[in-house]
């Protein structure tokens, strides 16, 4: 009896191993080759993702993919699955254990992930931040991201493709206090004050929540009913905005979201949404390689790169735009 | 004779099954009682209302003539009342020394006891001496009771509430799964405890049992008790009958 | 019991001795899981460092492995209590961020980063946690309340009101004694976070299986009626053995604060599923009654070195997922064979 029941054991515990082993398959004997040779010969780039599975991460990856076999550098991908540092942390100092010869990380904490991607840095490995970054990201060679301000401008462009004669506009964020949506308020207010033509009304918080949103709109649709375009800095925001504006029965209002995942360019198509500004993840990817291979091989590096956007609408949709769309595979 | 334990009136209903319906008995100190009766009749409700295992909804106890309430079955422990259960209560995960000592663990002595520390040895010591005296057929205290057979499981309860019994002790049907040498020692060991000067129930659907080892039974029918008789001057058929209702009326008769 | 004893020598009867010992040592250490779980556990690691010598079996990596378990181990040493009365704690991610919430906010106002700081944050998690943790166990005893649905309710009320007193931000920042001796610390090379650990494993483990307490814990696991009959009471025990768990989750939060500098009001979600599934895996029965500290320290490394070897070599992260969870099933399916052959059945 007992002897059955291990042998059963066995075979889960073995198939599970016999899983790793297949699932390795290339990249493993690629990784392990170079890293016994060490030193300078080593062309692996490991990549640790804010969560695995998001769109935005994917095509990031894909990004660095394509720039790395360019460059001639293999890459393994590993991701928390969940945006948390305790997730994350331990999973990066496994990295730091295999010495690849570069790190390009997204942290999902600016003070939890300091230490560990410090350790990183001192193992001799170049770090290089993506998307996000930590406190003191000075250990890192360099730091790529999209330049949220400049997102914000190009929300507010969009908006004024739509409405060429100016009006009112308003601004639907998450929550004060968060960096990059504060960001994007800044660009698009900036920009918005900086036209005569339109009158900005300032920033609500639906606090992540679609149905706050649509109040906050709704309301806002009571008190000045001539608003032509409400910018949402999230997924969520932005459709609770068209809620808002459908509730409050007005017609014209066009709605600017932000980033481009498959949930955000349905929205689009459903014309729930007019315009999406969508990142270049994929952009963010390919600099960061690049930078890194710039470290390695002593190249000059460029300390801080910001992206830029692309503006999605249903008429670029089939074009550039529809490019711009995150991905879910490469 | 004052009665060392009695129970006047107890009721209690399950919905509408009315286990006890105005239940007496009595039971004198060193004696030993059987308590007999068809299934359902109200036995091991009897027994868990007189050892704080149920509540009451009326009725009154009396032990050594002064009225107890029994809030827990430890309240009854305290006064040197024990049971084995039907369906005995013990932890299959622990050993029988364990369980033995399950409540009333020995502590180390000093410091280290104070601080909750048990002496296991001590314990499975003195479990595996009352085992031996008791001839039962467990054959290692550290094997956990899940894993014994029932009769060794029932071994290990009677083992139990003998060695904590200094009053009373209420056995139900403790020979059910008992093989022909245990129940033997069973009897025995109910004749030990007896002349120790201390009162025994034994519940049991034996009547050979019965006769052999009580001094006095009781006979419950429909949650009341229905017929009192002194062992030496009845039958097997007389008992029979005043558990099947054939033979009516013979409450006091005794 | 002495009474028993000056009686009758005799013993009529079967002539049969009851033993006062194991009779077969190496059928009863056989019988253990947490023993075929740390085969397991070796196999696993041999795996690796063949597939990867010169990076896995390294000193580095392993202090790595076993300082990302340090702050689990904590809580799984209460889950282990938890889960041998056949309970279960959802709440202790929850708990550790309100704790370490509470802690942060008055470590941070007082401005100083010496131990004294230190120590006020360490006496209010711990006190944040116990509260916690008693309101659960009186949740489940006294209100008789399942306690999955106690913990999965103070799971989101916990983590709500670390939400209300922070406004959903982070407090970054923690003592700087804190994170330098404790977070990063070393002793002879050894992480500092993971001592803290060891000392609270191997205390729990002794009160587990030498004191009253632990026994009390397995005999409520085993059959409640039976520890009320013997006069137990377990409604009290329940409520301190959940309060227990609430007092780790509290040390938990300032190690976590410890080690990551943040209170990691997002972070910590799969915390609760995590120690669940090792203290399972290390063979402590969901069903109660059954189980060992050394067997969820073991189930608590076989993830963790999984996910480190994963990593190492390059596997996806999605296998490790499907990897964890198959040894999990694996382990209660076996363990479900052992009760089965325990309890007397054939099958
Ligand atoms: N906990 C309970 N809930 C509902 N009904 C109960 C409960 N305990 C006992 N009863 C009912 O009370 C009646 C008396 O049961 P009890 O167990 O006392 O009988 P008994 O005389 O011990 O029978 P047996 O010889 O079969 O052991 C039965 O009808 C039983 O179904
Ligand atoms: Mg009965």
């Amino acid at each position: 009896m007992r002897s059955s029941t291990f042998r059963i054991a066995a075979a889960g515990i073995g198939s599970v191993m016999a899983l790793a082993a297949c699932s390795t398959g290339a990249p493993t004997a690629d990784s392990s080759s170079s890293g016994a040779a060490g030193g300078s010969n080593n062309k692996t780039i490991a990549f640790v993702q804010g969560v695995a599975g998001d769109e935005f991460y994917i095509t990031m990856k894909c990004g660095i993919e394509a720039k790395a076999k360019e460059l001639g550098y293999t890459v393994t991908t590993q991701g928390p699955q969940k945006f948390d540092p305790t997730l994350q942390k331990p999973i990066v100092d496994s990295v730091t254990a295999s010495k690849p010869a570069a790190l390009l990380v997204a942290p999902t904490d600016v003070e939890a992930m300091q230490a560990p991607l410090e350790q990183a840095a001192a193992a001799g490995i170049k770090v290089v931040l993506v998307d996000t970054t930590v406190n003191d990201p000075s250990f890192a060679v360099s730091q790529i991201s999209s330049d949220n301000i400049g997102g914000g401008k190009a929300a507010f462009e969009a908006i004024k493709k739509a409405k060429p004669n100016g009006g009112k506009v308003l601004v639907i964020s998450v929550d004060p206090g968060i960096s990059t949506t504060d960001a994007r308020v800044k660009g698009f207010e900036d920009a918005a004050k900086a036209d005569g033509t339109y009158q900005y009304l300032g920033v609500q918080y639906s606090h992540n929540d679609p149905a706050t949103a649509a109040n906050l709109v709704s309301a806002a649709l009571q008190k000045d009913p001539d608003i032509v375009g409400i910018f949402a800095t999230n997924l969520f925001a932005a459709e609770g905005s068209a809620t808002g504006v459908r509730q409050a029965g007005a017609k014209d209002v066009t709605i600017v979201g932000f980033d481009a995942g498959p949930n955000q360019i349905k929205a689009l198509k459903d014309g729930t949404v007019q315009a999406l500004v969508a990142q270049q993840p994929a952009v963010i990817g390919s600099d960061g390689v690049e930078q890194a291979n710039n470290a390695l091989t002593g190249a000059p590096v460029e300390k801080k790169i910001q992206t830029g956007f692309t503006i999605i609408t249903k008429d670029n949709l089939d074009a550039e735009g529809g490019q711009a769309a995150y991905k879910s595979t490469c | 004779m004052t009665a060392l334990f009695e129970a006047r009136g107890l009721s209690r209903r399950f919905g509408r099954v009315q286990a006890l319906d105005g239940a007496d008995f009595d039971i004198a100190e060193g004696e030993v009682v059987a308590l007999i009766g068809d299934n359902g009749a109200g036995k091991s409700t009897l027994v868990k209302a007189l050892t704080g295992n149920l509540d009451l909804e009326s009725g009154q106890i009396l032990y050594e003539g002064r009225e107890v309430h029994f809030a827990t079955p430890h309240d009854a422990s305290r006064l040197g009342i024990e049971v084995v259960h039907q369906d005995l209560a013990l932890a299959p995960h622990l050993d029988s020394a364990q369980n033995m000592f399950l409540g009333r663990e020995i502590m180390r002595p000093g410091i280290l006891g104070r601080l909750g520390f048990m002496d296991t040895p001590q314990m499975r010591q003195r479990s595996a001496q009352a085992f031996t005296e008791l001839g039962s057929a467990v054959r290692s205290v550290v094997v956990p009771v899940g894993a014994m057979s029932g009769g060794q499981k029932q071994s290990v309860a009677i083992a139990r509430a003998v060695a904590w019994a200094n009053k009373l002790l209420f056995l139900d049907e403790p020979t059910a799964a008992l093989g022909v040498v245990q129940t033997r020692n069973v009897l025995d060991t109910i004749k030990r405890v007896r002349d120790r000067g201390i009162s025994v129930v034994l519940i049991s659907h034996s009547m050979p049992h019965v006769l052999e080892v009580s001094d006095r039974v009781q006979v419950l029918r429909l949650g009341r008790r229905v017929a009192t008789y002194q062992t030496s001057g009845t039958t097997i058929e007389e008992l029979v009958g005043a558990m099947t209702g054939a033979l009516d009326n013979q409450e006091g008769a005794a | 019991m002495s009474s028993t004893t000056e009686h009758q020598k005799a013993g009529s009867g079967a002539p049969m001795e009851t033993s006062a010992s194991h009779e077969n040592l190496v059928e009863r250490v056989k019988a253990m899981q947490s023993v075929w779980i740390l085969g397991v556990l070796v196999v696993i690691i041999a795996v690796f460092g063949v597939l990867a010598p010169t990076t896995f079996l390294t000193p580095g990596n392993i202090t790595n492995i076993a300082q990302n378990v340090s702050i689990w181990a904590v809580l799984a040493v209460g889950m282990t209590f938890v889960i041998i009365t056949s309970g279960i704690d959802l709440s202790i991610g929850s708990v550790l961020v309100v704790s370490s919430v509470v802690a942060a906010q008055v470590m941070e106002r007082m401005g100083d980063q010496g131990w004294g700081t230190a120590l006020v944050g360490l006496v209010l998690s711990v006190v944040v946690g116990i509260f916690w943790g008693c309101l659960n166990g009186f949740l489940v005893a006294k209100a008789n309340v399942p306690p999955l649905i106690v913990t999965l309710g103070t799971l989101s009320v916990a983590l709500g009101v670390a939400q209300i007193l922070t406004g959903g931000l982070d407090v970054r920042s923690a003592p700087a004694v804190l994170q330098d001796n404790i977070g990063y610390g070393r002793l002879a090379g050894v992480p500092v976070i993971t001592i803290v650990a060891l000392v609270i494993v191997v205390l729990g483990g002794i009160l587990l299986h030498k004191t009253r307490f632990g026994r009390y814990t397995y005999a409520i696991g085993s059959n409640e009626t039976s520890a009320r009959r013997v006069g137990i009471n377990v409604d009290r025990k329940l409520v301190q053995i959940y309060g227990f768990t609430g007092l780790l989750a509290g040390i938990a939060g300032i190690l976590s604060l410890a080690q990551y500098g943040t209170t990691t009001i997002a972070g910590q979600s799969l915390t609760n599923l995590n120690v669940i599934a090792a203290v399972v895996i290390g063979g402590t029965s969901i069903f109660g009654g059954q189980g060992s500290m050394f067997g969820s320290m073991v189930g608590l490394f076989i993830p963790a070195v999984l996910q480190s070897g994963f990593v190492i070599i390059g596997v996806s992260p999605y296998w490790q997922t499907v990897a964890v969870g198959s040894i999990l099933i694996t382990a209660v399916y076996v363990d479900q064979q052992r009760r089965s052959t325990a309890s007397g059945g054939r099958r």
